[in-house]
């Protein structure tokens, strides 16, 4: 019963779409369209709800609960398993579709009317188009007959608790896209006698997309971290790519807005980054779901969805573009500005995002169009991307770390030099600090550690500074960025590995540790069964430190073996340890990694969202105050 | 900006999906990799042996019976996963199976053989990656079926799993 009103409200949802892309024109009555977007907003979240309680009482009449549930099931899985498959995310992304739908609506006034309506439809245009993609091909009310005992059960390495919030966050980043797109194409059809000033409408949805990505990204490599059990927390696979390229242009467009408000230059470059970012968010779904590339994210592999997919995305794609082509030139400006200063060096950082964008958009297609081309098949690895990202990404973080110092206009290049002077000097007294602390040498940790501290110590002095100009939001996210290049140059430069075989009552040495394994012994929970190692850590004066307690875990309902690393974590290291294959006679597998710096990576991650957070708060109050 | 560089994204855009449409439409699947060395004979190699004195030369041994070629290497952990069906294939199959050792340290290698038991009856050692060119290894594992000819009838790349495992054993019986 229940199902078939979710079903009922999804496709009245498609209706109050269909209605919002006509009517919102400056021809009806505006009631009109406020119906629409509220009908919208609460049909979708109805048959949300539906789903949702569908999978908690677990109502196996449906197909996708049989599918992806089980009676044994924790509750917070049970919830995150709405949208840990195909069909129940595509319910999420239209949630946060109709969302971003409203938050347009609200803007709409007397002075921006042409504006915001012309928003709206090609924002319900977008809804449309994956409402009726949800109901053709992947109907999560589907129903199954007769009705069956028990659920297939949900894959058990997407039950992880930062998995369960990766996806929402991540799609808040994707579909905020849409809005930026939408106001970007209304901004390019708008007649020369229309003009507004639109980039102040763009700036919130772009600060509300890129800090919620930023932080979606970061939680699907938490999980990659904790959960995979390889060590790593980034694999350059297809779909960490189809959500780092978006990220790349919505970096450079949040920060070429801020050009374009103060100089009114690169406009035309901005709207098609907007343009932009939202195709390759659309495109990498498209990537991931089609089965044209595998990867773990790989759902239910299935030509028609893909084709529907991309068929959207050419239609998107072609008028967005083509409009751009027509259009654009009526947003040439001739407001030209000197390289040495902080729009110069915003404009050479925009210019190396999107190169990086590029480069690896090349490396996740290459190995398609040559198929293509010539039948052969190759992939594109690891070592491709360290050898191409991070040439572009050091004079990036560079130049990151001076562009809030510089002046806006231009800036004297000896005053200048004794502004940086004293980052200069601390940027090298805390690398010989550190370099003291970890003994290791290598050119690429030497690097990474000198421009982490290189930003963290120019936005320190930003910051201490008297009548400082320069936006707290903005300090902060750059704050998090040196954290995050701090994390990562240590995980990856210090990383050591151990893999040996270890009986109960053996020791075996990882840097300063000395790990002792005690016991093993049998868990039973209610989805799941496992063998789980302790291991005791000691430090050199022979002190426990920790107690370590890697599972091989079993998962009954879907037949699936996962492995649970136990990780030990402060400020300085993180004790990584993966419980292999073994017995009682020969000794287990033991993998033990000692990760320096990993939390400063999720830490440096958070500090960037709260900066967007505090960013998006300021953005708003602008709009606000232009819009009464 | 010039009118005609505004029109460039556009037609960007529409080559890529070009080859995005291309491939949906014709028929694949990305994890089966068409080998070009099907029902051809075995590249010609030979190399260090790990664990026999002599030196491996491929014409030597391939060709008088059906044999499985598995190339993989210490540092691969799906190579690890797949290594209990490996073994099945010389236990229970009676299958004659010659390990490829991937840009690997000999050391290691005898060391996580001792671990997780050998079922090879030739290690040739493939150190500088050469012999995987040959072969158009994409990434190990990579698992071969060589029939008595010397003639390579299937190519299964990534780990061996139960259902590869099964799959395999089906045809072993038809390959002569």
């Amino acid at each position: 019963m229940l199902p078939s009103l979710g079903n009922c409200a999804l496709w009245l949802s498609l209706f109050f779409a269909i209605l919002q892309f006509i009517i919102s024109n400056k021809n009806y009555n505006l009631k009109y369209t406020s119906i629409s977007v509220f009908g919208l907003l609460i049909t979708s979240l109805l048959s949300f709800f539906v789903l949702i309680y569908s999978h908690i009482i677990s109502d196996f009449s449906v197909l996708n609960v049989y599918q992806n549930s089980h009676t044994t099931k924790p509750i917070l899985y049970k919830i995150s398993g709405v949208w840990g498959n195909h069909e129940g995310s595509m319910l999420l992304w239209i949630i946060v579709l109709t969302f971003f739908n409203y938050f347009i609506f609200k803007l709409l006034n007397k002075k921006n009317l042409i504006f915001v309506l012309k928003t709206l439809k090609i924002q319900a245009f977008i809804s449309i188009g994956f409402i009726l993609f949800t109901i053709l091909t992947s109907n999560p009310f589907e129903r199954i007959s007769p009705i069956q005992e028990n659920g297939l059960g949900f894959n058990p390495i997407l039950q992880d608790p930062a998995l369960a919030i990766h996806p929402p966050f991540l799609y808040i980043g994707y579909v905020g896209l849409s809005a930026v797109f939408s106001l970007s194409v209304a901004t390019l059809s708008l007649n020369n006698n229309e003009k507004i000033v639109w980039y102040n409408y763009m700036k919130p949805f772009v600060a509300t997309a890129w800090s919620f990505l930023t932080l979606g990204i970061a939680l699907g490599s938490i999980w990659a971290y904790y959960e995979l059990g390889w060590g790593g927390w980034w694999f350059w696979d297809p779909v960490e790519n189809a959500s780092f390229m978006p990220w790349l242009l919505a970096t450079a467009l949040l920060h070429s807005l801020i050009i374009v408000e103060k100089r009114k230059s690169l406009q035309a470059w901005v709207l098609l980054l907007a343009i932009l970012s939202f195709l390759l968010s659309v495109l990498g779904t498209f990537l991931v779901r089609s089965g044209i590339l595998t990867s773990v994210h790989t759902f239910a592999l299935d030509p028609s969805r893909g084709m529907y997919i991309l068929t959207f995305t050419a239609l998107l794609g072609v008028y967005s573009l083509t409009l751009f082509g027509i259009k654009s030139k009526n947003f040439l400006d001739k407001n030209y500005f000197t390289l040495f200063s902080k729009e110069g060096s915003i404009l050479v950082n925009n210019i190396l995002m999107t190169v990086a964008c590029a480069v690896v958009f090349l490396g996740t297609t290459y190995p398609l169009i040559i198929e293509v081309l010539t039948k052969n098949k190759i992939s594109v690895g690891e070592p491709y991307y360290n050898s191409t990202v991070i040439p572009i990404a050091i004079p990036a973080i560079l130049i990151m770390g001076i562009g809030p110092i510089l002046s806006w206009s231009e800036d004297k290049k000896i005053k200048f030099f004794k502004k940086i002077l004293p980052s200069i000097f601390l940027t090298i007294a805390m690398t010989v600090f550190i370099f003291l602390i970890y003994e290791s040498y290598s050119i690429i940790g030497i690097a990474g550690i000198i421009l982490s501290f290189w930003i963290i110590s120019n936005n320190f002095f930003v910051l201490i500074k008297k009548n400082n100009k320069n936006p707290i939001s903005m300090i902060i996210a750059h704050m998090g960025i040196g954290l995050l290049i701090f994390g990562i140059t240590g995980s990856t430069v210090w990383q050591k590995e151990k893999i040996n075989r270890m009986k109960i009552n053996e020791n075996t040495k990882i840097e300063n540790y000395n790990i002792f394994f005690e016991k093993i012994s049998e868990v039973k929970e209610s989805n799941y069964v496992a063998i789980r190692g302790n291991f005791l850590v000691y430090d050199n004066d022979q002190n426990i430190i920790a107690l370590l307690e890697p599972e091989n875990r079993y998962y009954p309902v879907t037949k699936n073996f996962t492995t649970e690393a136990s990780i030990h974590t402060n400020l300085f290291r993180d004790l990584y340890i993966v419980l292999g294959e073994g017995n009682l006679d020969e000794g287990w597998i033991v993998r033990i990694y000692h990760n320096p710096l990993v939390i400063w990576i999720w830490i440096g991650a958070l500090i960037i969202f709260i900066g967007g957070i505090i960013s998006i708060n300021n953005n708003i109050k602008k709009l606000k105050i232009l819009n009464k | 900006m010039k009118i005609q560089l505004a029109k460039v994204p556009v037609v960007i855009f529409l080559s890529i999906l070009l080859v995005f449409f291309y491939l949906l439409t014709i028929d694949r699947n990305p994890s089966k990799i068409p080998s070009n060395l099907l029902n051809k004979n075995v590249p010609y190699f030979e190399t260090k042996n790990l664990i026999k004195d002599e030196i491996f030369i491929s014409k030597k041994e391939f060709g008088k019976e059906v044999i499985l070629v598995n190339f993989f290497a210490t540092w691969c952990e799906p190579c690890r996963n797949e290594h209990r069906y490996i073994k099945n294939f010389a236990t229970k199959k009676k299958l004659k199976i010659i390990g490829i050792n991937y840009k690997d340290n000999p050391n290691k290698t005898k060391k996580w053989l001792e671990e997780l038991g050998n079922p090879y009856s030739d290690i040739p050692l493939d150190k500088k990656g050469e012999i995987a060119i040959d072969w158009g290894v994409y990434g190990i594992p990579e698992t071969f079926i060589v029939n008595s000819k010397g003639i390579i009838k299937y190519r299964h790349v990534g780990p061996v799993t139960e259902k590869i495992y099964k799959e395999i054993d089906l045809l072993i019986n038809k390959i002569e």
